[in-house]
């Protein structure tokens, strides 16, 4: 129903054109041509992209193109998306994904390379400067196919550009680190050693973290292991997060949990992340996104009390890249409009929207002006925090999804519910990786170049 | 109507009405129940990703089956399965048919206690699931709240593996008894009250009446509970998906759950399809050994 009236409607603006042909060299405004067209764009429904909406209205307005956002719990947007994607028409637009998917969509044949656009001056915007957007960000949300398949490298292309990107940042009270004479932690050791006087001496938890068995173990297990060294994979694709580092990264896993607010095996990121906002919790590294909550006297009962600081390192300084990005799927038939909007989306001007209206920005120029520095003290620490943002944190392939939730995600959290020695665990669940591995052919070339 | 004298044409008449008659119902039946179940035999021998087209599915044969046999976590999942179900099942039966007897009578307040009991079952899983999670909640749920209050050591209910399963079954038996009470209570209302009347004359105290009289005559209904409970036992998936995910580890992680996660997570279809035949051909069985045992069709055919 909803497609027949957009082919009418297609119909329609076709003959409109036909009849201006003549003008349209003539038009001054690049969205003239597709004025009156609606885009319907598939978005998570998180707080980013709620606020979005508002900057959505705005581009309607100044453009004259239509939007229709298609909100949905961002776990349920995959399956939503491939169906659509998958269809000889699609419905939509323009997606936004998880960095995660990234690889999955390009090698399923789903996207439209943004180079299509880029090589056009008349889709251009000569002011759009895409390099003020963060590196980290644009690399890990829109670059496919360079080194590994997700890192950059010469093999790589645009499919995407970030919205709604973030990175890890420690988030600490204060208050608490004042009143027991504690230093702000820059590295683990500091971390350790801060959630045991905080724990011992007050009770409350020392730093909070996600638990729960399935990919937010492993989420956890990762935003420590990028600065311990710890890796999933090598070059070769055999996984390594039984290696010492990798084993390391889990004690600390285990340690957090003995000196943490209560329940954290049982944490997603809602929980791990209100035990700070509840006052339940000394330290929190995780999402930036803990900064805008924290400030909310709906939300948090720490206004005021929290102080950011880079995300701690240990062998090395490595912070998560994560968050989405916005792309065009390749069975959509307004691809032209579409990129329009996105590259209005993610603009100088955009960027700057969105953060008055209570989102996350993408670009350094954003994050660094001093006007937002002085209302938003974790924007300095984020622009810092980016130059060593890791995009190599966690293997975005693919087979991701399955080694995530049933293999890592299930094997930490026994690390996390057991005394068991951790090295026997991972061991175990290095097997069945690389069992996954083989399956998915990834081993083929070693049988060629051995010999 | 009938015709003596030609009895063979009127028995193929009989014969092709009766057909007639019943063919509407064989072919929704066709439709609605096996198509999807011949289209999942073939897709489980297939290799199948969501988002690619379905003709560039590989033809794989007996794989997936042969995959299914060694994979640890399907075993695990099964044993999973199996200890919920038998303690799910046990109690909720037990407990169902238990205060059925105590209500069955006109006692004061009856009714509301009826309504009050039968009320889990109105609620959709997927707000059991949140109502519970939040319930148990390791840090600010209301069960650790009162454990506390009462002097007990909180515990971590969803993070740990036998607390955890602890929570599914408990919760399980929270939504599905009422389902018991309400067959038993219909099944015991419509004993005809002679019977009663006569063991009663007959000197049989309450216990005798309830396992040598009602019980026994409800027989029929308490199979039909147990059939119906213990399908969806291997049906289960919304509460445990919203409240432990399947976890701590494998710990929740019922047959039917994995075969989601199969799915939807690691986007295997193929594979998860053969999952989902041996999850019939095991609800098949079972249901198929409770009727041999006592099949309720047969003992009404027998009054």
């Amino acid at each position: 129903m909803k497609s027949k009236c957009r082919n009418l409607g297609m119909v329609a603006l076709a003959a409109a054109l036909a009849l201006t042909f003549s003008a349209s060299t003539l038009m001054a405004n690049p969205y003239e041509k597709y004025k009156g067209k609606t885009l319907v764009v598939s978005w998570p429904s998180n707080s980013h992209f709620k606020k979005a909406k508002q900057l959505v209205a705005e581009f309607t307005k100044e453009t004259g193109i239509k939007v229709e956002i298609d909100y949905s719990q961002y776990l349920k947007m995959r399956n939503r998306q491939l169906l659509e994607m998958s269809k000889k028409d699609g419905d939509f637009d323009v997606v936004a994904w998880v960095v995660m998917w990234k690889g999955e969509y390009v090698a399923k044949g789903l996207l439209t390379p943004l180079s299509q656009f880029f090589t056009s001056p008349a889709f251009v915007d000569p002011n759009y400067d895409i390099e003020d957007i963060a590196d980290a960000y644009i690399q890990n949300g829109g670059i496919v196919g360079g080194k590994k398949g997700y890192l950059p490298g010469k093999s790589g292309a645009l499919y995407g550009l970030p919205f709604g990107a973030e990175t890890s940042i420690l988030a600490y009270r204060k208050d608490v680190f004042k009143k027991l004479g504690l230093a702000v932690p820059k590295t683990y050791a500091d971390v350790r050693k801060a959630a045991k006087t905080i724990k011992e001496k007050t009770g409350m938890g020392g730093l909070t973290m996600r638990g729960k068995t399935g990919h937010q173990v492993t989420a956890a297990w990762l935003f420590h292991a990028a600065p311990m060294g710890a890796r999933v994979f090598n070059d070769k694709w055999e996984p390594v997060f039984n290696s010492p580092a990798g084993v390391k990264t889990a004690e600390f896993l285990r340690e957090t949990v003995k000196y943490g607010p209560r329940g954290i095996p049982s944490y997603s990121y809602g929980e791990a992340s209100k035990a700070f906002l509840h006052g339940d919790a000394a330290m929190y590294i995780d999402s930036l996104k803990i900064a805008a909550r924290a400030r909310d006297p709906k939300q948090s009962k720490v206004v005021g009390k929290v102080g950011y600081a880079l995300h701690p390192t240990d062998v090395q300084c490595g912070s998560e890249t994560g968050g989405f990005a916005m792309g065009i799927p390749a069975n959509s038939k307004n691809k032209e409009a579409a990129f329009l909007f996105i590259q209005w989306m993610t603009s100088k001007k955009a960027d700057r929207r969105i953060v008055e209206l209570g989102g996350d920005p993408i670009r350094i120029s954003t994050l660094t002006d001093p006007v937002f520095s002085k209302k938003f003290p974790e924007y300095p620490v984020i622009a810092e925090q980016l130059k060593c943002a890791d995009p190599d944190w966690r293997p975005l392939i693919p087979e991701w999804n399955e080694l995530n939730i049933k293999v890592l995600g299930i094997a930490l959290h026994q690390v996390l519910t057991s005394d068991k020695p951790i090295k026997p665990i991972l061991d175990k669940a290095a097997k069945q990786a690389r069992a996954v591995m083989k399956r998915e052919g990834y081993y083929q070339w070693q049988s060629i170049s051995s010999k | 109507m009938s015709d003596p004298s030609a009895p063979v044409a009127t028995g193929m008449r009989r014969w092709i009405v009766g057909y007639l008659f019943v063919a509407p119902a064989v072919l929704l039946m066709g439709a609605g129940l096996i198509y999807p179940v011949v289209q999942g035999l073939l897709l489980s021998m297939q290799d199948w990703a969501v988002g690619t087209p379905m003709s560039t599915a590989e033809f794989i044969g007996a794989d997936n089956y042969l995959r299914m046999l060694r994979d640890e976590n399907v075993q695990e999942s099964m044993w999973v399965t199996f200890k919920f179900g038998f303690f799910t099942i046990t109690i909720e039966m037990t407990l169902g048919v238990a205060l059925a007897l105590l209500l069955e009578k006109p006692i004061r307040g009856a009714s509301i206690f009826r309504t009050i009991f039968i009320m889990p079952l109105m609620i959709s899983p997927v707000v059991v699931g949140l109502v519970w999670r939040y319930l148990f909640d390791a840090r600010a749920g209301w069960i650790n709240h009162y454990l506390e209050l009462a002097g007990f050591e909180p515990l971590i209910w969803l993070g740990e593996p036998h607390l955890a399963f602890f929570a599914i079954v408990f919760t399980d038996i929270w939504q599905w008894t009422p389902f018991v009470f309400i067959i038993v209570i219909a099944g015991l209302q419509a004993l005809p009250s002679e019977v009663l009347e006569a063991s009663r004359i007959d000197g049989a105290n309450t216990w005798q009446q309830i396992f040598l009289v009602k019980l026994p005559m409800i027989r029929s209904i308490l199979i039909i509970a147990l059939l119906l409970r213990l399908i969806d036992v291997f049906k289960g998936l919304e509460v445990m998906l919203i409240l432990t995910e399947g976890g701590p580890g494998l710990a929740t992680e019922l047959l039917s759950l994995h075969v989601y996660k199969t799915a939807f997570d690691a986007q295997q279809l193929g594979y998860a399809a053969a999952i989902s035949v041996l999850l019939l051909l095991i609800v098949f069985a079972l249901s198929l050994a409770i009727l041999l045992v006592s099949n309720p069709m047969k003992s009404r055919a027998d009054v």
